[in-house]
């Protein structure tokens, strides 16, 4: 399993795996919930009105409720992209009600969370994330960029609440977590390398699984059809590259979405990674749109240190030499960062670009992490002008 | 039996409760038994009849029973879940009040195995009329069984012989059923550390063992530990009943592959006798080595392989048929320094996708690694250079 562990403190975190998280959320939507089975009428369309009344319907038609805002602007809680241009540096600054938008807030004991005034409809909820990526997550003038990834993840986190209180479903619940699984993945890329105070890839990816899950949980549920489906199945895939319960996800595709052609590459891919040959792998790496290399992105360090151990390996021979534009071409990476790489594990470059493999002396680098960034080109190179508005809202797909 | 009137019925209840016959009274809950036939007993509100013969809960419960009966003999499957839900749940309230006792047992393993058919049937039946979600009601039947598992894994008190642990297995059997069904592998974990832990764990009946090593091998070859599965389903294929043909062919799914895996190649008797045939062609093509056989057999039984869940590791067969193809060519060249070209030549033979030279060298690099071949590449005389001694080990010794 690739999935890191997430940190304890996080609430589902027993329930990690994304299957899991998505059968708790199969019993928040469940029409059966809390009902004595027995005392039930049987039939389910009975139980889906009932539910539809009992679900909480938002009436708030701004992006954040009168109430938050007139709340954190007393209490000094405005976050500096809320507030009203020019009051930034007063005692207590104004609120934009333009641009402020409801944070996130853990569920807790006496918190009346379903008060339809403080929920967003589904449709002000696909307003406010489309606000959230072209007026924040694209602008040009926001920065650092970390701050707008924690801005925005927070008020995202927001929107998923209350479409689990509301119990919302349907074309704009998918495109909301369309938008938002696409902003993780590239988030995933961007930030990487990031210190861990700034961006943790471990909840970054917790979260990115929990809204995969809901989505693809959504793409079979519903009846009608789903014109992104092919592109999340196949960048679900590639972002959990050899993940047991990901690939029986996608062998139980019905035939005309496996068979087509973004899926069926990354099936390609994961095959690749199976059988342990990442000179295929990387080969087949470079068919990939931009969004699609930032989900494999995470898997590349490994492919990479495959290539490098099992070379040390197969060609571990004292008079064995390997030229390093060779290796470096096999690594889709410039011959500076080939040695760089090499160096990480050990293995031994010799002064006329030429790479000694040894088993013996190959060793697991160290912080990986943080040099992952060195390595990017495979990713970098195709973002072209791509801009992060055309990624999140899906228009990069084209680009192969 | 099978005409005995409501009243007589009930009397053999009562006296099965009294006499704390826990077999008899399952029998008498159980459909399994003709009595469920029986349409004297088949009432649709048998309450009243109950409340006067039985104590509560056993009163509900048989109510419950009867209803159920009544709803089976009209073909209503979702009622009749909803019913042995109903029993399932006042059992629950017997049981529990039983301490220090488990005569109750043989009670539970029917009125749970019944629950579990009538969610699969119900299911069925409302997918037909295109209603409820695929496992909606497997999962509901589940918590029933959760809950009675909680009971009996909880029953600390009791000694050996009295101690409700003894349900355990026979419960996490028919969750296992259902997880493996609904696709949620990751809910078996739980249940498999609660019989791992116990100390019963040997000492429970054949029959359970069986069924509870083959969901327990067939987890852990989801989960890519191919040694212990391997142990798990040969245990359970060597101990299951000679005359159940049925459940070793269910087995032997999941144990061929895992042999497979680890080199050992099963005759073609054995996949005649037990009509598995679909493994004949990859079974050949990976002892000859044969890639484009394995592809075509794999694609051509694409379909039985993916309803039994085991395309995946089949498809992992193709690292040892690379090495059996490199072995031949090996042989063929009857040299110790073998030319790069040769084997791309194969595996062009083989109608490998758009490979070349540098390919070719990975997959002999992985195969080193991997210890499926003893020797070195060179890449300036471009050639595989094999050891002198036993230049591909055999498989069983590196898996």
């Amino acid at each position: 399993m690739n999935r890191p562990r997430a940190p304890r403190r996080i609430s589902h975190a027993q329930r990690l795996a994304a299957p899991s998280e998505a059968n708790w959320r199969q019993k928040t939507n469940n029409p059966w919930q809390g009902e004595d089975v027995a005392g039930v009428n049987a039939e389910n369309q009975d139980h889906k009105q009932h539910d539809e009344e009992t679900a909480p319907r938002g009436i708030c038609q701004t992006m954040c409720p009168a109430r938050e805002l007139q709340d954190r602007e007393a209490k000094r809680r405005l976050h500096r992209f809320e507030m009203l241009p020019g009051t930034e540096k007063v005692q207590r600054p104004k609120a934009d009600p333009l641009r402020a938008v409801k944070e996130y807030s853990r569920p807790a004991a006496g918190k009346d969370s379903t008060n339809p005034a403080n929920l967003r409809p589904p449709a002000v909820l696909l307003i406010t994330v489309c606000y959230l990526i072209d007026d924040i997550a694209a602008s040009p003038d926001l920065h650092p960029w970390t701050e707008v990834y924690s801005f925005v993840f927070d008020r995202l986190r927001g929107v998923k609440q209350d479409m689990i209180i509301q119990r919302v479903s349907g074309a704009e619940c998918v495109a909301v977590l369309e938008k938002t699984v696409r902003f993780l993945i590239y988030a995933s890329y961007r930030l990487c390398g990031e210190p861990l105070r700034l961006y943790d890839p471990c909840i970054n990816d917790t979260h990115l699984q929990e809204y995969l899950s809901w989505l693809l949980k959504l793409y079979t549920k519903d009846t009608e059809p789903h014109p992104n489906q092919e592109e999340f199945q196949a960048l679900a895939l590639l972002y959990n590259l050899g993940s047991p319960p990901a690939m029986r996800h996608v062998i139980n595709l019905p035939d005309g979405l496996r068979s087509s052609p973004s899926v069926t590459l990354a099936m390609s891919i994961n095959r690749a990674f199976l059988e342990r040959n990442p000179v295929r792998l990387l080969r087949l790496a470079d068919r990939l749109s931009f969004l699609q290399a930032c989900a494999l992105h995470r898997h590349l360090a490994a492919c990479r240190r495959d290539l490098l151990l099992i070379y040390s390996h197969g060609y571990s021979s004292r008079n064995s030499r390997f030229p390093l534009s060779k290796l470096g071409q096999l690594l889709s990476l410039s011959t500076t960062a080939t040695s760089e790489l090499c160096q990480e594990f050990g293995v031994e470059l010799l002064q006329d670009a030429q790479v000694v493999f040894s088993k013996a002396a190959f060793t697991e680098a160290e912080q990986r992490q943080v040099t992952c960034k060195l390595y990017h080109s495979i990713v970098s190179d195709k973002q072209r002008d791509l801009t992060v508005k055309n990624i999140v809202h899906g228009c990069g797909i084209e680009f192969k | 039996m099978a005409h005995i009137t409501i009243n007589q019925y009930l009397q053999q209840l009562v006296e099965s409760v009294e006499n704390r016959d826990g077999l008899f009274c399952s029998e008498l809950l159980s459909f399994k038994h003709p009595h469920v036939a029986n349409p004297r007993l088949q009432l649709q509100s048998p309450e009243e009849k109950c409340q006067q013969v039985l104590e509560p809960p056993y009163d509900e419960m048989v109510a419950a029973h009867l209803r159920c009966t009544y709803a089976v003999a009209n073909h209503d499957f979702v009622e009749a879940y909803k019913f042995q839900t109903l029993v399932v749940q006042s059992f629950l309230r017997a049981f529990q009040s039983h301490k220090e006792e488990n005569w109750a047992l043989p009670i539970m393993f029917a009125v749970t195995l019944d629950l579990r058919i009538f969610a699969n049937n119900a299911e069925q039946q409302q997918m037909k009329k295109g209603k409820g979600h695929p496992g909606e009601m497997l999962e509901k039947a589940a918590e029933q069984l959760m809950s009675c598992f909680r009971v009996c894994a909880s029953d600390n008190r009791a000694g050996i012989e009295d101690s409700k642990k003894w349900g355990m297995m026979f419960l996490s059997n028919q969750l296992f059923k259902i997880y493996f069904k609904i696709n949620k592998l990751h809910l078996c974990k739980p249940l498999i550390r609660a019989i791992d832990s116990s100390n019963l764990k040997n000492d429970y009946s054949p029959a359970q063992k069986v069924t509870y090593k083959y969901y327990v091998g067939r987890k852990a070859m989801f989960d890519g530990d191919f040694k212990p599965a391997e142990e798990f389903l040969s245990f359970s294929f060597h101990h299951c009943h000679r005359s159940s043909q049925k459940n070793k062919r269910m087995i032997l799914i999941y144990l061929l592959p895992v042999k497979m895996l680890l080199g050992h190649m099963p005759t073609p008797q054995l996949l005649r006798k037990y009509d598995l045939l679909q493994f004949a062609d990859v079974t050949k093509a990976v002892s000859e080595g044969n890639l484009l056989l394995l592809n075509e057999s794999l694609s051509k039984h694409e379909s039985f392989f993916i309803r039994c869940g085991i395309f995946l590791i089949l498809e992992k067969l193709k690292i040892i048929t690379y090495r059996n193809l490199f072995k031949r060519v090996y042989l063929l060249l009857r040299t110790h320094q073998l030319p790069l070209d040769a084997f791309l030549v194969s595996l062009r033979m083989m109608k490998v996708e758009d490979v070349d030279v540098d390919e070719v060298q990975c997959i002999l690099a992985n195969l080193i690694y991997m210890g499926h071949i003893k020797g070195y590449i060179s890449h300036q005389h471009q050639k595989l250079v094999v050891s002198k001694q036993n230049p591909f080990p055999p498989l069983s010794s590196i898996c």
